[in-house]
């Protein structure tokens, strides 16, 4: 009645040979595993650059100069996407592998993955180091956290495993739940990490819970293991598996803000400091869609895909609508972005949602192109935050085009690059977006991301249009920006100028980067003899 | 399982005698609590300030460390029960993980997380010191009907 | 009746009572205990399965420290009083979680019992079931070969874990976005605990505010500040 799994004959305790002292000299057929560092390099790297980090810090506590910490973190970032050339030549040439033991995926996607993640943490250190002075913040651990949560990420993109792909994911959450909480000094920070841990916490359970089911359902939680089983038997009750899927999905789509489960981003995204937001934003969702893609679409995909298509259909339309439409009643610029951002995580649920190759490279460079253009966004936002973080209302913004006018054009090529303007790399990745859908039939999906994108850009001619054309007579005084004095860090401006040569670069030359996502084939394959 | 039944009996016992104590205590000894026996025993002076939190925040840290490195000790017990079978790269491998932990312990002691040093005054109590504070409003009167300031016309 | 469905009988028992306990009781302190309950249950369970190591991990890391550092919490916070629950916060919430809770165990049930008898498609490999080898071998054996990598980043997890309760356990003066809260409600609450913890005594209130800016760190309470600063320093 219970399925209380015992075996037939329990072995008493008392009868179980535990002082035999030859029972542990037994040769007990362990198989020691082959570890080969060089292929989780950039992994290792962001892992050891953290926790190598936290130790000089500690050791020389007070006497690093503010700028070691940035340094040091954007410097490790390129190391490992340095050394993410040669693993890719390697992946190319012999074709995917799996390492450590079985419980990562060394192939394409997991590599372009390292390297966009490698890609947000840099432009996150960079608009920090002027952030943390600005607010008067001292501290590596925002660095620390930022490079550790990082390598959560790049586990959860390369896990070839479940529980490999929880650890990363819980890695990735918790070091952010603590940045959003970080800004000691306002209290909307502090609300914002207390919900963000709250509901985050309440979605890894239900991730691990479908992991359980998934894992009672195929015996395995290697994700290799799975694809076997499931290709080569047909369960006649497949229940568990289904519940699995539908449990999983809450779990990754409270990571990557998908309708319904999205009701913490605009707080969260409102409360937090600016550039934990640029990360959190450009970073925390690659991660979340890399894990996404990485067990439904490779690892479920072939098998059931007709049965979690659905599910992954009806979080992409709401996330479009609700994106949409609710980031034009929005107006706290922060707020309307991560409505705007929700909208384009539709964007990216419809590519999963495709079920193909063709789906996954069009994701692959949608969160590239999305990295830029949300980390760009958010660099502006930091800095027009200005001293305390707390002038983001859509009027503080008014006037921009005087008083700034270079921040200002900038900002318009971001937030036309989110409306998918040709000639920005947004255009380009809506459009392989809706064409992976289109050949997998899916029109109706297509149309609706269509009209999502046009309701989308009026929220962000709104933002532009205060900035240019608002200004003019802002309580009775001509063409001068309300607050203080807008300053740009010139780590800031790096990063700006990082965000927007990468936004119009992928927008009018994206021919090399589009056969890079093209390459980045996401495959599961056993380990080798 | 059979050997489980002494450790039951014990829990069973163990509840009886809790529910046992708790039923006879108020069987004995009814609550009838006034305001004199239920507030703070202060030697008869009136307290005017709320009295301090049960445990410092500090503790909370201290709460929080112990469970970290409570579970990083855990994976050592597996560790030990199959060193031998893992030869030098288990050695390799539980070496490696306890300097990714411990490492953070530096960075406690750094933080001064863990200084309990000798207590630091770090500043009067104005209330004590107060020169406007005379016996008559700091002692109190304990009545029969519990306790009151002593002070005129300021019942609270 | 075997012993095993007794055991697990009696455990179930226990473990959904103490669930409900968490949930429906209204004192902070009742619902950590009922979780000590839980699991203590769990762990019971564990043992029947023969997966002894767990059992013990469960007992001594979840009842012994877990619970403990939420009760800490509840003291800390002295929430000595039951909340009142007579308001939902959110308009509906209530119904809302119970159709949601209800859903979810609906189709988990769904899930198991359409499976009749055959839940899982196949038998896990990674550690057969062998009388001769206890179950901290087994473990051991998986925790250092398959799972090696999840086994050595758990310590990066443990380092965050470290960093952020160090981070965030740390003080800052007055928070500065008091004014940003336009509806004023995370703003008044805050004003009412503010005048709440600086109960105005006669002429000493002045005074006394004085030095509360004097003091190096701020002061969350009067004398939670004098009885933190006398623990020792923070920095």
């Amino acid at each position: 009645m219970f399925g209380l799994p015992t075996q037939d004959e329990p072995i008493p305790f008392d009868e179980l040979p535990l002082d035999d002292p030859l029972l542990f000299d037994e040769p007990a057929g362990v198989v020691i595993p082959d570890i080969e560092w060089s292929a989780i390099a950039p992994n290792l790297i962001l892992m050891l650059g953290g926790i190598l980090l936290l130790t000089v810090v500690s050791l020389v506590r007070g006497r690093t100069p503010s700028w070691f910490s940035a340094v040091w973190t954007i410097s490790t970032a390129v190391f490992a996407g340095v050394t993410l050339v040669p693993l890719w030549q390697r992946v190319q040439d012999d074709g995917a592998e799996s390492v450590m033991a079985g419980a990562i995926g060394l192939d394409g996607f997991s590599l372009f993955v390292t390297g966009v993640m490698c890609l947000s943490v840099v432009l996150g250190a960079l608009l920090l180091e002027g952030y943390l002075r600005r607010e008067g913040l001292a501290g590596p651990e925002w660095y620390v956290l930022l490079l550790l949560s990082a390598s959560g990420g790049v586990t959860m993109a390369s896990a070839n495993d479940l529980i490999v792909m929880f650890i990363g994911l819980e890695i990735l959450s918790v070091a952010v739940y603590v940045m959003a909480a970080m800004h000691s000094k306002r209290v909307s920070s502090q609300e914002a990490g207390l919900k963000y841990f709250v509901l985050g916490a309440f979605s890894s359970a239900f991730l691990l819970y479908g992991i359980a089911m998934v894992y009672g359902a195929t015996g395995t939680t290697n994700l290799v293991g799975i694809q076997q089983f499931l290709s080569e038997t047909v369960l006649t009750q497949n229940g568990l598996l289904l519940a699995g899927f539908a449990f999983m999905l809450v779990g990754f789509g409270f990571k990557v803000g998908a309708v319904p489960f999205h009701n913490w981003t605009p707080d969260v995204y409102q409360g937090a400091p600016s550039p934990v937001v640029a990360y959190m934003a450009s970073g925390v969702k690659v991660a979340g869609f890399a894990g996404m893609i990485r067990v439904f679409v490779v690892t479920f995909g072939p098998t059931y895909g007709a049965d979690w298509r659905p599910m992954v259909y009806a979080l992409a339309m709401l996330s479009l609508v609700v994106g949409s439409f609710g980031a034009i009643v929005q107006t706290d610029v922060k707020r309307m972005l991560a409505y705007s951002s929700i909208s384009h995580g539709g964007f990216i649920l419809v590519a999963v949602a495709a079920n193909s190759e063709a789906g996954t490279a069009a994701a692959l460079f949608y969160l590239l192109v999305y990295t830029f253009m949300i980390a760009g966004s958010f660099g502006i936002v930091t800095i027009m935050g200005r001293t305390g973080d707390g002038l983001h209302a859509l009027s503080d913004y008014r006037g921009l085009s005087k008083a700034r006018p270079g921040l200002a054009l900038l900002f318009t090529v971001f937030l036309l690059a989110q409306a998918g303007v040709p000639f920005t790399g947004g255009f380009l990745a809506k459009f392989y977006v809706i064409n992976s859908s289109v050949s997998q039939g899916q029109y109706v999906l297509a149309l609706i991301a269509m009209s999502a994108a046009v309701v989308a850009a009026f929220l962000y001619l709104r933002i532009v249009v205060a900035m240019y054309f608002d200004g003019n007579t802002y309580r009775g005084e001509s063409a001068t920006l309300a607050g203080p004095k807008v300053r740009i860090p010139a780590a800031a401006g790096v990063a700006l100028g990082i965000a927007v040569v990468g936004t119009l670069w992928l927008g009018i030359l994206p021919g090399q980067m589009t056969s890079v996502a093209g390459d980045a084939v996401a495959q599961l394959v056993a380990i080798g003899p | 399982m059979g050997q489980y039944l002494p450790l039951i009996t014990l829990l069973v016992l163990t509840g009886v005698f809790g529910a046992v104590s708790v039923v006879v205590s108020r069987v004995l000894n009814p609550p009838r609590p006034t305001e004199a026996k239920s507030s703070a025993y202060e030697s008869g002076i009136t307290d005017i300030t709320e009295p301090p939190e049960r445990f410092p925040v500090r503790f909370y840290l201290i709460a929080m460390i112990f469970i970290v490195f409570d579970i990083e000790i855990i994976f050592f017990y597996p560790f030990t029960m199959v060193y031998s079978e893992l030869g030098w790269y288990g050695v390799i491998a539980i070496v490696i993980f306890s300097a990714a932990v411990f490492e953070s312990f530096l960075y406690l002691i750094s933080n001064g997380a863990l200084d309990w040093g000798p207590a630091r005054i770090s500043r009067r109590s104005v209330i004590a010191s107060d020169p406007d504070r005379t016996s008559t409003t700091t002692v109190r009167r304990v009545g029969a009907d519990g306790r009151a300031f002593a002070l005129d016309g300021e019942e609270s | 009746m075997r012993v095993e469905m007794f055991t697990f009988l009696v455990t179930a028992t226990i473990v959904l009572a103490g669930s409900l306990g968490v949930v429906l009781l209204r004192n902070p302190v009742h619902n950590a205990l009922s979780l000590i309950g839980t699991l203590f249950g769990v762990a019971v369970l564990f043992i029947a399965q023969e997966a002894y190591f767990l059992a013990a991990i469960q007992v001594i890391v979840y009842a012994g420290a877990i619970v403990v550092l939420f009760l800490f919490v509840i003291m800390l916070l002295g929430v000595d009083k039951s909340e009142s629950l007579r308001r939902e916060p959110i308009l509906g919430q209530r119904p809302a979680a119970i159709v949601a809770g209800v859903a979810i165990l609906g189709l988990t049930l769904t899930a198991l019992l359409s499976s009749a008898a055959r839940v899982t498609g196949e038998q896990s490999v990674l550690a057969p079931l062998d009388p001769a080898v206890p179950d901290i071998n087994r473990l051991g054996r998986v925790l250092f070969t398959e799972y090696i990598f999840a086994f050595e980043v758990t310590a990066v997890l443990l380092t965050i874990a470290v960093v952020g309760a160090v981070v965030l356990i740390r003080r800052a003066g007055d928070p500065i976005d008091l004014g940003e809260f336009p509806d004023g409600t995370m703003g008044d609450v805050l004003a009412a605990r503010a005048a709440e913890r600086n109960p105005t005594i006669d002429d000493a209130a002045d005074e006394e505010a004085g030095l509360d800016e004097t003091a190096d760190d701020a002061a969350a309470t009067d004398d939670a500040a004098a009885t933190d600063d006398a623990a020792g320093g923070e920095r």
